[in-house]
């Protein structure tokens, strides 16, 4: 019964929001307030309402109820416990309703914190939500019912793709989803504002919550899902330019720009035709996103089936809130008042700056991105617009923008002085040229690009260390003073440092990797050792293990260091999955440091020896550890009391009840 | 089923409770202040930001005219806040969407959904009364029960006919060996096992069936399941008229009921008709044999001829698996064995890598011997 249940809610959570995007959007235009105030309980409900559904398809993983074709599809009984529930989402339906079931909780959330919002700004943006969310039910239930039953149901499940059968999986998407759909709220804010052709420096301070929240989850799940690439698929890459990174890369980009112009849209009052026009490519782009890696246009991993209808059902999607959002912008955006001009250098000035570069740069991977797919498209050849375009565009259009960020935060509103901050940063770049040249004469010294590299990351997080000094007042009070002072800064401050350090840290690990990585490729017998960068490898030999529903054979090495003192066990392995009868690697990976010992098996040989190929990683986790300084700066930023504009009026509403 | 449609109505009331929400309350008040608000927040932010040092005072006194120039823009807004009536055309809206919400959701899913099918999880279904149990949730349960119990001769012994009667043949290959290795060998067993590699190699009698067929007239000379199938090996040989005399002999033994018998006739019929074949299928063993009169050459020459037919059409149909298990048998008679391992490989990409279809032509050909060629 709770099969059907689940999929009762969730054609019921359809028809309410049909009436949650159109009821409300009708009451703000006559200006009706119990119109309007539909808005927030069809949101709350349609919220339940899908979690329940959602839930309800957890619940027939679990129970591996195979008479639900999706579970047939993508389970197994004999899976362990974790991947039975992460299954739930490591398909296409299952996804798909993860996707709408982030969006009716962030259209809830909006609905439960936004009473001191206009009432008719709240009415739009909830309707909006509901047009979206309204729109991906449809398409669920059209194309990718996930509750189609089987009769007689199957005794076994045909298993979920070995490579989703991991960690990764619980944690990956539902980041990635939280991501690109929090996004969705400033574009609904956006639109809202263009309905209602008033918008104000108070709408940015309230879209800044949501966009930053998307951009800290974004952040999170485009990291998580390069360590993830990394570790499981065995070939000790990061990141390849995929079309399907890109799709999350995007967004990424245009929420970063979207961030900082919100910025200076609120502070100012100024940009606010470009943010709201941001809000709406962001969104745009996640959704172009979905439709690249759900439409079955791109062959990966992503692309969990193959349907035409499908495509063509998003790409219709894209198309009426791509097209209709421009289109209103089009009409509209003549009609809200511009801001106030400013001078070229000022904060606002460098925050443009990084408008111009972030937009470019999306606009590069766009181009690179979806080049391919018309050649395709319009005369069937395959080409790969690889790497080196993505290093020689993207990678130019960074240099400067790298270069630029630590000036921007040291800037002062309206009026800048130049000299005055290349002053102060004169530390900070002493540190970065220090690190450059250490790097070019005790590290490498062919490697130019290296020693550039590691100055630019050391500029990037000693100018964030500078910003944070000068903030806090430090040559001209003294360091007790400073430190007391530091205590007392805004968080928003802390965000910023911590955001561009984190973009520093992440370069560094870039730069490592890709300047000063050893790679070996050999092949093996137990008892023969390979150097690895100073690490000594011997293979010990092969042991077969049976898991839960796989078997594989291990391969163990023990490692020593160069002076031959023991470092412990790598253990790297192939497995073969037995319902679905597919081979997947597992690599073994130990961490030193920051950096990394990567080992990967390939085929055994016929003399008896294996395959290997070992790779030495300096700083590789920087990459990654990078992003969670990025994020722990947004939810510095977050947490900002100045950004919680609910907080105060929730305050003051309860004193003001009788005691 | 009534307990469904209880929790639907409930869920649906929910629904529409939400729907009419507003209606029950007193009227919400519009007041457009709330952006003042920010702005006074603004004023006093950058009032500490001063105190702090972080701005100069006439900075400060700049930054907060340009702020209550912006409150005093939202008093204006404010003064054209929009009007509050419930019209007519309110509550017909409001009706509307509260029909439409239980029509909407009760209508899409009764188009949907399956209301009266139960939940099925798959530790009840295997707990249940085995009276109850289909034939795969029987065969579920003995495999979970052989999973921890490999050593149980028995259950093999029972589970591998069954895998052979609902098509399993592959597993029944298996479960045959286990059970002759933890049993023993008798004639039911090895003519079990013939049965299943029999229809591995996608009903070929292949030369390790055969065996197993032999070694069950070695326990029982009288096997009517190994005396049947040996026959039909020389019919597959092209040996037909032995064939049919085999199974007239066959006949003769058995009893008037046995369900043999009807299978002899339908496999002597079969015989006699000898399909003609079809415009690029391929050499049948009858072909071959009637080109002995041939030269040699162009006996060759025909085969060759017949086979490179075949070869061509499926390059132009390459989903048709059983053209494909045509294509490698051919192969595989006139022994050009790299030929077949190639066509092996063109069927099992022309079939889709993944696919049943290309799983089932590998069974087929691993049954003549022929092996995907090693790659990768």
């Amino acid at each position: 019964m709770t099969v059907e249940i689940g999929h009762f809610a969730l054609v019921l959570a359809f028809a309410l929001a049909v009436v949650q995007a159109t009821v409300p959007m009708l009451g703000a235009r006559l200006g009706n307030a119990r119109l309007m105030a539909i808005a927030a309980p069809t949101a709350m409900a349609g919220f339940a309402l899908v979690t329940l559904s959602f839930g309800s398809l957890v619940a027939a993983y679990v129970a591996s109820d195979f008479s639900v074709a999706n579970v047939w599809q993508n389970s197994h009984s004999l899976k362990p416990m974790l991947y039975k529930v992460t299954g739930t989402w490591g398909n296409h339906e299952g996804s798909m309703l993860l996707w709408v079931l982030i969006l009716v909780l962030f259209g809830a959330l909006v609905a439960m914190f936004s009473s001191n919002l206009p009432a008719t700004l709240r009415a739009n943006v909830i309707a909006v939500q509901g047009w979206i969310g309204a729109a991906f039910l449809l398409f669920i239930l059209a194309t990718s019912n996930p509750f189609v039953r089987l009769d007689p149901a199957p005794i076994e499940g045909r298993d979920l793709n070995p490579i989703l059968q991991d960690i990764g999986l619980a944690v990956h998407p539902p980041l990635l989803y939280l991501g690109y759909v929090g996004f969705s709220i400033s574009f609904s804010f956006a639109v809202a504002a263009l309905i209602e052709g008033r918008i104000d420096a108070a709408w940015a301070r309230w879209v800044r919550p949501w966009v930053l929240a998307a951009w800290i989850f974004l952040t999170g799940g485009i990291a998580m899902g390069s360590y993830w690439a990394y570790y499981e698929l065995g070939w000790g890459g990061f990141w390849f330019w995929d079309p399907v990174e890109n799709a999350s890369f995007m967004p990424w980009l245009a929420g970063t720009a979207l961030l900082h112009s919100a910025l200076v849209m609120e502070r100012r009052s100024a940009l606010k035709i470009w943010t709201v026009l941001l809000a709406i490519l962001t969104f745009s782009l996640s959704l172009l996103g979905t439709f690249l890696v759900r439409s079955g246009v791109l062959t990966s991993v992503h692309a969990f089936a193959t349907d035409p209808a499908r495509g063509v059902f998003i790409l219709i999607i894209l198309g009426i809130f791509i097209g209709g959002a421009l289109t209103l912008f089009a009409l509209r955006a003549s009609e809200l008042k511009a801001g106030g001009f400013f001078q070229p250098i000022s904060r606002e000035g460098a925050l443009v700056l990084n408008n111009l570069f972030l937009s470019t740069a999306t606009a590069t991977v766009l181009i690179g991105t979806l080049y391919p797919l018309v050649i395709e498209a319009l005369t069937g050849d395959k080409i790969s617009v690889g790497a080196p375009f993505f290093n020689l565009t993207f990678g130019l259009l960074m240099v400067p923008l790298l270069l630029i960020v630590p000036f921007g935060p040291l800037l002062a509103w309206k009026r800048g002085d130049l000299s005055a901050v290349s002053q102060r940063l004169f530390a900070a770049f002493g540190v970065g040229l220090a690190v450059a040249l250490v790097s070019l004469v005790f590290i490498d010294r062919v490697s130019v690009f290296a020693a550039l590299g590691c100055g630019v990351a050391a500029w990037l997080v000693a100018g964030s260390v500078t910003d944070l000094a000068f903030k806090s007042g430090y040559p001209k009070v003294g360091a007790a003073i400073a430190l007391r002072r530091l205590a007392g800064l805004p968080g928003a401050s802390f965000g910023t440092v911590f955001a561009h350090a984190g973009l520093g840290v992440t370069l560094l690990g870039l730069v490592s990797v890709t300047a000063l990585e050893v790679e070996k490729f050999v092949t093996m017998k137990p008892g023969e050792t390979l150097d690895v960068a100073g690490r000594v490898l011997t293979f010990d030999g092969m042991t077969p293990l049976r898991g839960a529903n796989f078997v594989e054979d291990q391969a163990r090495f023990s490692i020593a260091g160069a002076d031959g003192k023991s470092l412990g066990e790598i253990v790297s392995s192939k497995r073969v999955y037995t319902a679905r009868r597919m081979p997947t690697t597992e690599a073994g990976i130990r961490t030193f440091g920051f950096s990394q010992l990567y080992v990967s098996i390939g085929d055994p040989t016929e003399d008896g020896g294996i395959v290997v190929r070992a790779w030495w990683k300096p700083n590789v986790t920087l990459i990654w550890l990078g992003a969670v300084v990025m994020m722990v700066g947004g939810v510095f930023s977050l947490a900002d009391r100045r950004l919680r504009i609910g907080a105060p009026a929730a305050r003051r509403r309860q004193s003001e009840r009788p005691a | 089923m009534i307990a469904f449609w209880i929790a639907a109505a409930l869920m649906t009331a929910a629904a529409c409770l939400a729907v009419i929400w507003p209606f029950l309350r007193p009227q919400p008040s519009l007041e457009a202040g709330h952006d003042v608000e920010i702005y006074r927040d603004q004023l006093s932010e950058i009032d500490r930001d001063m105190m702090r040092g972080a701005i100069s005072p006439a900075e400060a006194d700049e930054a907060k005219t340009e702020i209550s120039r912006r409150i005093l823009r939202a008093a204006e807004d404010r003064a054209t806040g929009p009007e509050h009536a419930d019209g007519k055309l309110t509550r017909v809206v409001a009706s509307l969407a509260i029909l439409l919400v239980p029509v909407l959701g009760l209508g899409g899913y009764l188009y949907l959904g399956s209301p009266a099918m139960p939940d099925q999880a798959l530790a009840v279904r295997l707990e249940a009364n085995p009276s109850t149990n289909t034939i795969d949730e029987l065969i579920a349960r003995a495999e979970r029960h052989l999973v921890e119990n490999p050593q149980d001769g028995r259950g093999w012994d029972v589970l591998a006919p069954i895998y052979l009667r609902v098509g399993r043949a592959e597993d029944a290959v298996i479960a045959f060996r286990n059970t002759i290795s933890l049993n023993g060998s008798n004639a039911a067993r090895e003519a079990g096992l013939g049965d299943a590699l029999f229809r591995v190699a996608g009903n070929v009698v292949t030369a390790e069936s055969r065996e197993a067929f032999e070694r069950a007239l070695g326990y029982d000379g009288a096997d009517p399941k190994a005396r049947f199938f040996l026959a039909l090996a020389l019919a597959q040989q092209g040996d037909t008229a032995s064939a049919a005399e085999r199974w007239r002999a066959l006949s003769d033994d058995l009893p008037q009921d046995s369900p043999w018998r009807g299978t002899i006739v339908q496999a002597l019929e079969r015989v006699r008709e000898a399909p003609a074949p079809q415009p690029g299928s391929g050499p049948t063993a009858e072909e071959i044999e009637a080109s002995a009169d041939m030269t040699q050459e162009d006996r060759a020459a025909m085969i060759e001829g017949m086979v490179a037919q075949l070869a061509e059409r499926m390059r132009d149909n390459p989903d048709d698996a059983a053209g494909w298990q045509r294509l490698i048998r051919s192969y595989s008679v006139l022994g050009r064995a790299d030929d077949a391992r190639a066509a092996l490989q063109s069927g099992v990409e022309g079939l889709g890598a993944e696919s049943s279809a290309a799983q089932e032509l590998i069974g087929f050909a691993a049954g003549l011997g022929i092996e995907l060629p090693e790659s990768r």
